[in-house]
């Protein structure tokens, strides 16, 4: 009887064990899937196995590196002379331009005639640059295939330009994306810092039991609206209130952004920092009132310094919350690619770009791949802030005990 | 002199500035209530959309939202409030219980979209669920999972450590000390705590953009490997899509209104509750 | 009472009707037509029961080709890749045009600016100009709208406006075409592009020329349909030939009479 009540229980105990250990595992396997998938996009070349970019074998350009061949295929040059060619004009030749120069019967039901006159094209125009599947080219192909460069992470890191459906290069560069994150981030957190240290103070330290008691609760009703609704609010009422506000040519801005992230990180923000005023030792407070110091110096010389801990941890919390936010910036922050300069501009942030592309990125690509890196980055941002704040706890622990 | 104005002054404007707090919760939902609720009636919780969706009702993301938080609790609660047990009850303060604590905040920072992404490469193209209720009621629990965790595990710090003692000396297991003694009295926390994850869960979209919620689709599912409908993404919908973006306005905010009134219902319920059963346990 | 065991009854019914379930899914552009046409179809055939998905005419696409969709729908021509894969892949497939689409280019209705050239249009759109009064208007500064980076009508009016150049980077990005027009209604400087389904009274359609300045057509599904508007594009179903006993019943609900109707009505261009 006994021995089976213990086998019991060491199931029951397995049971447990065995469920804490499932958060754990999520996180380490969010890691695994998001740097698996993100990590691809440095390895995988930028133009697939079965595509080719080629130039005529006449042509005697070297070192077309994948920014200068993006130019190329965005007109950006004229002739090849600016590369440091002939002076033979840059002829782009794709499917899509294909099939409107030559008739489909020219190139055959089902595409045969293809490779011959792909080859027919480049023969006549030495100043031909082409892009397209490999089963299109000939045999005999007259001419010579580019091979690009994989993107690097510096490039991915530093890059100002996010085209990631332009073909056949497409660019990957986040800086702008990652500026804007920021940029929203800190306005977030500048607009949510007074109203939430204010209110934190006033619930813990001013208010009467019976106000905090309304005033609480209303508080973490703020926190309970979905973020959607936050994006609906922000986009009719608060994009259009800022545009004429401050006589914008755009009211999706970053203000937008930040002031709607804001008011969604002030629950975080007040309940953290009101907890730790709260931790303030009342013999404290009372030594400090006995020295005839008033409520306000107490709470300024006293109870702040001595919560400081709480309080960055709060504002620490409210970044993070603040930084991940997706529906609601989608919605207020206008999404242009551009690097931001001031808060009155529009911008683009990870949270945002992830949800808006991820749907119509091609499976298993390189756009879908980029994404994953996004989240990767996105992913390191949370991970710092909350090791920041484990940090700033154990600190904390250490000098009070 | 001096002193009792500058703190008269700060703290008015701490008072104002709370005060500010407050009334930006009654816009945002004067807002929402005013526009929508002149749109809700019985058709309009009931109904197919139709029309374009400018008309009609919301009746498939009322219940594909209802059966995504179904199938999220389903998931997380009996995990989440075991791993609170382990951790509180169980665990030694060591490392072990540090780490996991670690874990759980961890978890608990990650944004809703990177769970949307990680459903997406885990459950639908991973393990071949699909874009469906499945999919997207393991993202949503996942999501809920620290929520879950660390209520119940405020809710069993919360018992008094006597209880226990005086159990134990009646020469009761561990096992059953927790679930004959801890356990009900920490029971009205943990419920408020089941309801607040459900509340939170209720209003995601961005985990389920990519694993389960359609733009249209006026049946209700009839199993958990269908994709359904769902409040939040039909809001975000309305809002931004649809061929005449002001015909639909009326149904974006009832949606709006729906969805708050929803989430708004809960947490007050959640809040009741718990004042009930903490006067019960206390007259006890 | 009655009305929630209508409500129930209902309820039931619905959970048994399992019959006929087609997948739809693809271009965002087709998504409100092919909502409205399978809507009222499932009102005319009972039984029938249709699930209809956006994600994009490449997502469409590869759906069909992997199986998870019945009928995939799409704003242009499959790629010569798309149909060459197919073709490997052993899966003969069909194309029907269900219907046209004109892109109008819009503008605030205070915007004094009524016609552009497409060349002012692309170098609107690759930022060459930023002023309206460099085209023309008032002095105010060009805010330019675009749908994001993966939507079919982007590389559709990259295409066949902007002659495959790069967007400019402070283009705005709308995750849908409503909100293009939300914006463009309430922003002075603004310029958008929309399907003409989309087209509202708060926004103004600019006449467009594509002979450098000779003549002027504003969009309008007359025009369209006599191509004298020059900035249109059929949109297509695509369903493998092998499925088209299943998914002819639809497919030819849409391309009859009431069918048409409906295109009509959502603001798409008929057939004939």
């Amino acid at each position: 009887m006994r021995k089976f009540r213990d086998i019991y229980e060491k199931i029951i105990v397995g049971v447990l064990f065995s469920s804490s250990t499932i958060t754990s595992l999520t996180v380490i396997l969010i890691i695994v899937f998001l740097f698996k998938e993100g990590i691809g996009l440095f390895n995988h070349a930028v133009v697939d196995d079965n595509h080719v970019i080629a130039i005529s074998s006449q042509n005697p350009v070297k070192d077309l590196t994948a920014d200068k061949l993006a130019k190329i295929f965005n007109q950006d040059y004229a002739t090849w002379q600016e590369l440091g060619g002939t002076k033979d004009s840059v002829k782009i030749l794709t499917t899509s331009t294909l099939m409107s120069i030559y008739t489909e019967e020219q190139l055959g039901a089902n595409g045969e005639n293809i490779p011959s006159k792909v080859n027919e094209y480049v023969k006549a125009h030495p100043g031909a640059i082409l892009f397209m599947s490999k089963s299109f080219l000939p045999a005999d192909f007259a001419g010579r295939e580019i091979a690009v460069d994989k993107i690097s992470l510096k490039k991915f890191l530093t890059g100002t330009h996010w085209y990631p459906t332009s073909s056949p290069i497409p660019q990957f560069g986040i800086w702008a994306i990652i500026m804007g994150t920021l940029m929203v981030t800190l306005g977030a957190i500048l607009f949510a810092i007074p109203l939430g240290m204010a209110t934190a103070i006033y619930l813990s330290e001013i208010a009467s039991m019976r106000l905090r008691n309304i005033v609480k609760p209303i508080v973490e009703l703020l926190a309970g609206i979905p973020s959607v609704v936050y994006g609906f609010f922000g986009l009719i009422v608060v994009v259009p209130l800022i545009q004429k506000g401050f006589n914008l040519d755009v009211g999706e801005t970053i203000l937008a952004g930040s002031i709607i992230l804001g008011i969604m990180a002030l629950p975080t923000i007040i309940t953290v920092a009101e907890d730790a005023l709260r931790t303030t030792p009342r013999a404290l407070k009372e030594a400090s009132l006995a020295l005839g110091a008033s409520e306000w110096q107490t709470l300024r010389k006293v109870v702040i310094p001595y919560a400081k801990s709480g309080i960055s941890t709060a504002i620490i919390l409210g970044i993070g919350r603040a930084i991940g936010e997706t529906m609601a910036v989608l919605m207020v922050t206008g999404n242009s690619s551009n690097i931001p300069t001031s808060f009155l501009q529009p911008a683009r942030t990870i949270p945002a770009t992830i949800a808006a592309e991820l749907g119509e990125a091609p499976y298993g690509g390189l756009h879908f791949k980029a994404l994953f890196a996004l989240a990767v980055i996105l992913f390191l941002f949370t991970i710092i802030i909350n090791l920041t704040v484990e940090v700033i706890k154990n600190k904390a622990r250490k000098q009070s005990a | 002199m001096n002193k009792n104005i500058n703190q008269k002054i700060a703290f008015s404007v701490f008072k104002l500035l709370s005060f500010a707090v407050v009334a930006i919760l009654f816009v945002i939902l004067g807002f929402i209530v005013v526009r929508g609720i002149g749109v809700v009636n019985w058709e309009f919780l009931t109904a197919m959309p139709e029309d374009g969706m400018t008309k009609g009702g919301i009746m498939p993301a009322i219940v594909g939202t209802a059966c995504l938080v179904l199938g999220s609790m389903i998931f997380a609660f009996p995990i989440g409030v075991l791993s609170g047990i382990y951790i509180n009850e169980y665990l030694p303060e060591n490392g072990l219980k540090k780490f996991l604590r670690m874990m759980t905040n961890n978890l608990a920072g990650v944004p809703s979209i990177v769970f949307g992404l990680f459903g997406m490469a885990l459950f639908v193209n991973y393990l071949k669920f699909g874009d469906s209720i499945l999919a997207g009621s393991l993202t949503l629990g996942l999501l809920a999972l620290p929520v879950v965790i660390r209520l119940t595990e405020e809710a069993l710090k919360s018992v008094d450590d006597n209880l226990r003692l005086a159990s134990y000396a009646m020469g009761t297991t561990k096992l059953q000390t927790i679930r004959r003694v801890v356990l009900p009295v920490a029971f009205p926390n943990i419920l408020t705590g089941l309801i607040l994850s459900v509340g939170r869960v209720s209003g995601e979209t961005a985990p389920i953009l990519f694993t389960v919620a359609t733009y249209f689709l006026p049946r209700l599912p009839q199993s958990i490997f269908d994709q359904v409908m769902a409040l939040p993404y039909h809001l975000y919908v309305l809002a931004t899509s649809g061929t005449q973006i002001e015909a639909s306005k009326p149904m974006a905010y009832g949606t709006a209104f729906v969805l708050v009134a929803i989430v708004l219902f809960i947490n007050v319920l959640a809040s009741l509750l718990r004042r009930f059963l903490q006067k019960k346990v206390k007259m006890n | 009472m009655k009305k929630i065991t209508t409500f129930i009854i209902s309820l039931v019914i619905a959970s048994q009707l399992n019959a006929q379930k087609l997948k739809i899914k693809g271009s965002d552009t087709v998504l409100p037509l092919t909502q409205k046409e399978a809507e009222n179809y499932m009102k005319a055939t009972p039984g029938a029961s249709l699930m209809v998905t956006g994600g994009g005419s490449g997502v469409g696409i590869s759906a069909l080709l992997n199986g998870t969709t019945d009928i995939a729908q799409s704003s242009r021509k499959l790629k010569l890749d798309e149909k060459v894969k197919l073709q490997e892949a052993g899966k003969a497939f069909k194309e029907v045009i269900i219907a046209h689409d004109a892109i109008s280019v819009i503008v605030n209705p205070t915007n004094k600016i009524s016609q552009l050239t497409r060349e002012q249009l692309e170098g609107i759109y690759t930022g060459k100009f930023k002023n309206w009064k460099e085209v023309g208007g008032d002095d105010i500064k060009i805010v330019v709208y675009s749908r994001e980076t993966s939507s079919g009508t982007y590389e559709f009016f990259k295409e066949h406006v902007l002659n495959n150049k790069n967007y400019v980077s402070s283009a705005l990005l709308m995750p849908a075409t409503g909100a293009i027009v939300q914006s463009v209604s309430q922003t002075k400087g603004a310029i958008g592009y929309i399907g003409l389904a989309y087209l509202t009274p708060n926004v103004k359609a600019l006449k467009v020329s594509y002979d450098k300045g000779k003549t002027y057509v504003a969009p309008s599904i007359e025009a369209a349909k006599n191509k004298k508007y020059p900035i249109t594009r059929p949109l297509y179903y695509y369903f493998l030939t092998k499925a088209e006993a299943a998914v002819k019943p639809y497919v030819d609900y849409v391309l009859s009479p009431i069918g048409q109707k409906t295109v009509l009505a959502t603001g798409y261009v008929p057939l004939k």
